[in-house]
């Protein structure tokens, strides 16, 4: 009788780890709905059709065309009209579309004075744009001064890369 | 850091007995030494050519260790270097300048050490002696001046410190020395802080003034530009583009807590706190271009200052906060101007030059440094507040952001002489010069006041 007691714990504490490691792992489980809730679930919705992509080309940052200046100047350039008159055909093809006028400064000149310069570069871009007819609640501006070159180094060719005013789509 | 009140007494009680007894001749003596600070014109009427400025010679022997004892291998490089920094530190005064030992005079003398006598044959006026002890993490730095040629000791100091903080004691030291023989209070103890692109971005760093223990104070990963302390020193305000458009903050020094002070629409940049701490001057360009307003402290907007179709920008503080110097390219070009605080009796007062930028009032209030273009290079240069005394301090490369040390002796600016962008400190003639950045991108320094 005693050895059977004995068999028996045994077999009770064989099995016990087991139990409890078991109900440990099952713990999660638990709280998920049962199979009974489940089934009036709508089964995983088939994909979404996609919207027709090819139908309307997007819009990209790319397809906008930087604006230079000459050294220390923020007046719109004459050989640089055609970018800016190009930009805002597709600012009045794409009227959902609001961008950020960035402008940037080569890396002579102070800081402050620069960021000033950008500043009224970017604003110099805003004003032909509405002059075109796009609204001015659609172009923000925004100066980096001469903190974010587009091309690192110096000598005159890296600056008149820098001088510029670059769009953004916000 | 702390100075005892009983050491700085007992200090001044030294120094009344040591005058007593020395009488009229260390008065007499010191007196010359604090008159020779206040014929500060004279020594630049004299300065055309470099290095024309009379300096006082001092010599700073190795210090020892108390009562003789025997120093760990650590300990003893820890106190070769307080006495290296402290030589460094007096030899960056433009008044002073740093004997050091001559092997061939020790030699001939038939000496293992110099003495007093020495010193004062190899021409300095005076030394500085001292001993250290080390207890535990600590190093307590005991020192004494004396007049080389009669010996005798005329002042005495002591300053205790973690040993790992050896740096900072050292300047304190230094400072010490430099309250005693001048009247005025050293520039050693400062910091400057400074914008460097070594992460990839442009954050904010604070070091020593010598360039030592550089700390990164901002990490947000965007632009973060033109840095200047409060006057306690214990704010720093900065534009920075951490949330897209270029807005002034404020970073707490102590905690290390970022605020924003202005955030109107378009550029917010430059802004730098009053004398007094209750207003900041910046430029906005809320209007339209660029132009100066006054704001509480908090930020919000007090008074327009400028009225004009210009870019006005650089806005800095006359040392009394009763005038602004600023840069307006209203005639064409980029020029200083000054106003009063409230915008008016503005004039003029660069006409030299068309691209002047970035000015920075002495802390005496007799000069304006700043940027201008010569013959297409950026130099530093300085101009009365009157207009006079146009005089250009740097050679090589291309010199920004001047800023004044609070004592107005030094200049610390940015250069890209050695190719790349990096910190510099000068005096205010242009000598002794420095680099205390090494690699690349380093641009922006604001020097901190005695406070720090």
């Amino acid at each position: 009788m005693k050895r059977y007691l004995l068999i028996l714990g045994l077999i009770a504490i064989m099995f016990m780890p087991y139990g409890c490691s078991c109900r440990g792992k099952q713990a999660p489980p638990v709280e998920q709905p049962t199979p009974v809730d489940t089934t009036p679930t709508p089964p995983p919705p088939p994909p979404p059709p996609p919207p027709q992509e090819p139908a309307t080309p997007k819009v990209m940052e790319s397809d906008f065309m930087i604006v230079y200046f000459d050294y220390d100047k923020s007046n719109i350039r004459t050989d640089q009209r055609v970018a800016l008159d190009k930009n805002a055909e597709i600012l009045k093809g794409n009227p959902d579309i609001n961008i950020e006028v960035e402008g940037h400064c080569d890396e002579r000149g102070t800081v402050e004075y620069n960021i000033a310069l950008g500043d009224r570069r970017a604003q110099s871009v805003k004003k032909y744009l509405i002059d075109l007819g796009i609204s001015a609640d659609r172009i923000k501006t925004i100066s980096y001064g001469k903190e974010r070159p587009a091309v690192p180094g110096t000598g005159e060719e890296v600056w008149a890369k820098n001088r510029r005013a670059a769009f953004r789509i916000r | 850091m702390t100075i005892d009140i009983a050491q700085i007494q007992n200090r001044m009680r030294t120094l009344r007995r040591t005058t007593g007894i020395m009488g009229c001749l260390a008065v007499m003596l010191l007196t010359a030494a604090s008159l020779s600070w206040g014929q500060v014109r004279d020594y630049s009427a004299r300065l055309e050519t470099k290095r024309g400025v009379e300096v006082t010679k001092i010599a700073v022997d190795d210090f020892t260790p108390a009562a003789g004892k025997l120093l760990s291998p650590s300990d003893s490089v820890t106190l070769t270097r307080v006495a290296e920094i402290i030589r460094a530190d007096l030899d960056f005064s433009p008044f002073y300048d740093i004997v050091v030992v001559d092997s061939f005079y020790l030699k001939h003398m038939e000496m293992a050490a110099m003495t007093l006598l020495g010193w004062s044959q190899l021409g300095a006026e005076y030394v500085a002696r001292g001993e250290a002890e080390f207890s535990g993490s600590e190093i307590t730095v005991k020192y004494k001046l004396f007049y080389a040629k009669s010996g005798i000791e005329f002042a005495r100091g002591s300053f205790k410190s973690p040993s790992s903080n050896f740096r900072r004691l050292a300047h304190k030291v230094a400072n010490e020395i430099i309250y005693y023989l001048t009247g005025e209070q050293g520039i050693f103890d400062t910091r400057i802080c400074f914008v460097s692109d070594r992460t990839g971005n442009k954050e904010l760093y604070l070091c020593d003034y010598d360039g030592a223990n550089i700390y990164q104070l901002t990490g947000n990963k965007s632009i973060n530009i033109s840095p200047s302390f409060s006057p306690d020193d214990r704010k720093i305000l900065f534009t920075s583009y951490m949330r897209g458009d270029p807005q002034i903050y404020q970073y707490d020094v102590v905690s290390g807590a970022v605020d924003l002070l202005a955030a109107y629409p378009g550029v917010n940049s430059t802004g730098r706190v009053s004398p007094d701490d209750k207003t900041i001057v910046c430029s906005l360009t809320r209007d339209g271009d660029s132009e100066l307003y006054l704001l509480e402290r908090s930020g919000k907007i007090k008074n327009r200052l400028t009225y004009s179709a210009a870019i006005e920008s650089s806005p800095c503080w006359s040392p009394t906060g009763s005038e602004i110097c600023f840069t307006s390219d209203r005639t064409g070009g980029p020029q200083l101007y000054i106003m009063d605080k409230d915008g008016v009796n503005v004039r003029r007062i660069t006409f030299l030059g068309n691209y002047n930028d970035s000015p920075d009032w002495s802390p005496k209030g007799d000069k304006i440094v700043f940027v201008s273009r010569v013959e297409g290079k950026f130099n530093i240069c300085t101009v009365d507040v009157t207009g006079e005394s146009f005089r250009v301090l740097t050679e090589l490369g291309n010199n920004e952001n001047p800023r004044w040390s609070p004592d107005g002796n030094h200049i610390v600016f940015s250069s890209t002489r050695s190719g790349t962008k990096e910190i510099y400190i000068m005096d205010r003639f242009g000598n002794e010069e420095r680099r205390l950045t090494a690699g690349g991108g380093n641009t922006n320094p604001a020097w901190s006041g005695h406070s720090q």
